[in-house]
């Protein structure tokens, strides 16, 4: 009988030793939530439900929930501020607060260049870090025009909706993959990037070049010359000169492509981009129709 | 006290918990890409060490020795550093929430991470006093922030570097990580002639 009690002890006491040290814990794990329990506003879960969650900081704010937070405590009664989410993110928080919904104006990035190797050159031959940044330290890069796109990347590094792509040396947006959250505006060293109104036939003239005519025609074939030619066809005056740069005003222009006509350099381009293959379409169709148009001016000749 | 500074500066050069020890290897390599990350995780190591053994030292020295039962020491550590962990996390929460803000996260991470279990049980298994074993800890948390502060530094310059396709990514990393440990192995006997 002692035999027995002595064995069992052996078993006991550890047992007990180790079952009662995580009932205790327990308990006091127990106690101390109790106690020390935070009260979490049922809001701020309902708007991160609500929100897209990629936390792109294109509402200003360092997350989804950071937002939803401020949304939430009412420190902040803008409810349009998320530009992943778009129009539909906007109404979904504006009637989760229970206010009516604010004006959403979608915006696009857009590469104010269009300098890619089929039309500028190379000053010298780069053998550094291969990012745009670092390029940009050694006398302003690598191109002939020092104001144009580097075409490393920097821009596609931060992009996190795959809504941008390098060709021949060239960034280019993706307008239908764009959110706008801006973090390519600021990863440009040269800053070549810029949010602009998202409209089909956004107008814009793609060049950051403010050389004097000759020194961009000789860098850059399809450059900014300030010929003011765009200027004067403009029927609601939204273009103006700044340091031998055309600018294009967003808010006014209506869209009417008078300029794109007449520029001689193509400088100026009409229409959102959508893709690789697209662009690299739309660009063979000009081609094509301005050949077609150059034919008929030919025939026109040797008729008259 | 010679002996706490000698057993404090060899914890965080010469035996490095993650460098020497392989200990914490696994959120070494996960949060060194993000220099504030390391920092969140250093001070939530720093602090559940210390608390750890503040708790688990006398758990093993008046209830755990005496009757012999040494060998549950892994099972009730565990359960320890568990619930210690969950109610520090709650306190944090509640009393300091910049504070929470800044390495909460990183709490319920620590939980299992070995390297607090593995601390734990090195401390028993170096027969340290009360005061050696908290010296040792609050080293082996130094030791852990000084190899993420310098780990998260050649992260950095991998990421502009040029680095073949099949090394890219983790095997870089490791190889990296590799090369650090070895060059911590030029401190050992530096403390012993130090401290005598």
């Amino acid at each position: 009988m002692k035999l027995v009690i002595l064995q069992m002890s052996n078993i006991l006491l550890p047992a007990l030793i180790g079952g009662g040290t995580a009932l205790l814990l327990g308990i006091v794990i127990i106690l101390v939530f109790r106690f020390f329990s935070v009260k979490e506003d049922p809001l701020v879960n309902e708007l991160t439900e609500v929100l897209p969650g990629v936390n792109c900081g294109g509402c200003g704010y360092s997350g989804c929930l950071a937002y939803a937070s401020a949304l939430a405590s009412g420190e902040d009664s803008n409810t349009s501020k998320c530009t992943a989410g778009g129009l539909e993110t906007a109404e979904a928080v504006a009637m989760t607060i229970g206010t009516a919904p604010q004006e959403y104006i979608p915006q696009v990035a857009h590469v104010f260049c269009q300098g890619s190797g089929e039309y500028t050159g190379k000053r010298y031959e780069y053998t550094g870090t291969p990012n745009c940044a670092s390029s940009t330290g050694l006398f302003a890069g690598p191109n002939s025009c020092t104001y144009g796109c580097l075409g490393f990347g920097d821009c596609y590094d931060v992009c996190e909706f795959d809504a941008i792509w390098i060709d021949d040396g060239l960034a280019h947006v993706n307008h239908e993959n764009c959110t706008a959250c801006g973090k390519c505006v600021a990863a440009c060293p040269k800053n070549l990037i810029s949010l602009i109104p998202k409209h089909e036939l956004a107008t814009v003239n793609s060049c950051a070049n403010h050389w004097p005519a000759a020194a961009t025609r000789k860098n850059c074939k399809i450059g900014c010359i300030s010929c003011r030619q765009c200027i004067k066809v403009c029927p609601v005056d939204a273009i103006h000169m700044d340091e031998n740069l055309a600018v294009i005003n967003q808010e006014i222009c209506i869209h009417c492509g008078e300029c794109v006509k007449v520029c001689p350099t193509h400088s100026i381009s009409q229409g959102l981009l959508v893709g690789k293959e697209a662009e690299k379409a739309g660009r063979a169709a000009a081609k094509a129709e301005e050949e077609a148009a150059k034919a008929e001016v030919r025939a026109e000749k040797e008729a008259s | 006290m010679q002996e706490m500074f000698k057993i404090l500066f060899s914890v965080i050069l010469i035996d490095n918990l993650v460098l020497s020890r392989f200990l914490g290897v696994c959120s070494f390599l996960g949060l060194t890409k993000d220099l504030k990350n390391s920092m969140g995780m250093s001070i939530a190591v720093v602090f559940v060490m210390l608390l750890s053994t503040a708790v688990t030292y006398p758990i093993y020295a008046y209830l755990l020795d005496p009757y012999g039962l040494g060998y549950l020491q892994t099972v009730v550590f565990i359960l320890v550093i568990a619930a210690t962990v969950q109610v520090l996390e709650a306190i944090i929460r509640k009393a300091m929430p910049p504070l929470y803000q800044a390495m909460g996260i990183f709490l319920p991470l620590i939980t299992t991470n070995c390297a607090i279990l593995g601390v734990m049980l090195i401390n028993i298994q170096e027969s340290y006093s009360f005061v050696n074993a908290i010296m040792s800890s609050l080293g082996a948390g130094l030791g852990y922030t000084l190899a993420m502060f310098l780990f998260a530094g050649v992260r950095e310059k991998l990421e502009t570097s040029d680095i073949p396709d099949s090394l890219k990514g983790l095997p870089s990393t490791l190889i990296a990580a590799s090369i650090l440990s070895v060059s911590f192995m030029g401190f050992s006997g530096v403390i012993e002639n130090l401290f005598g």
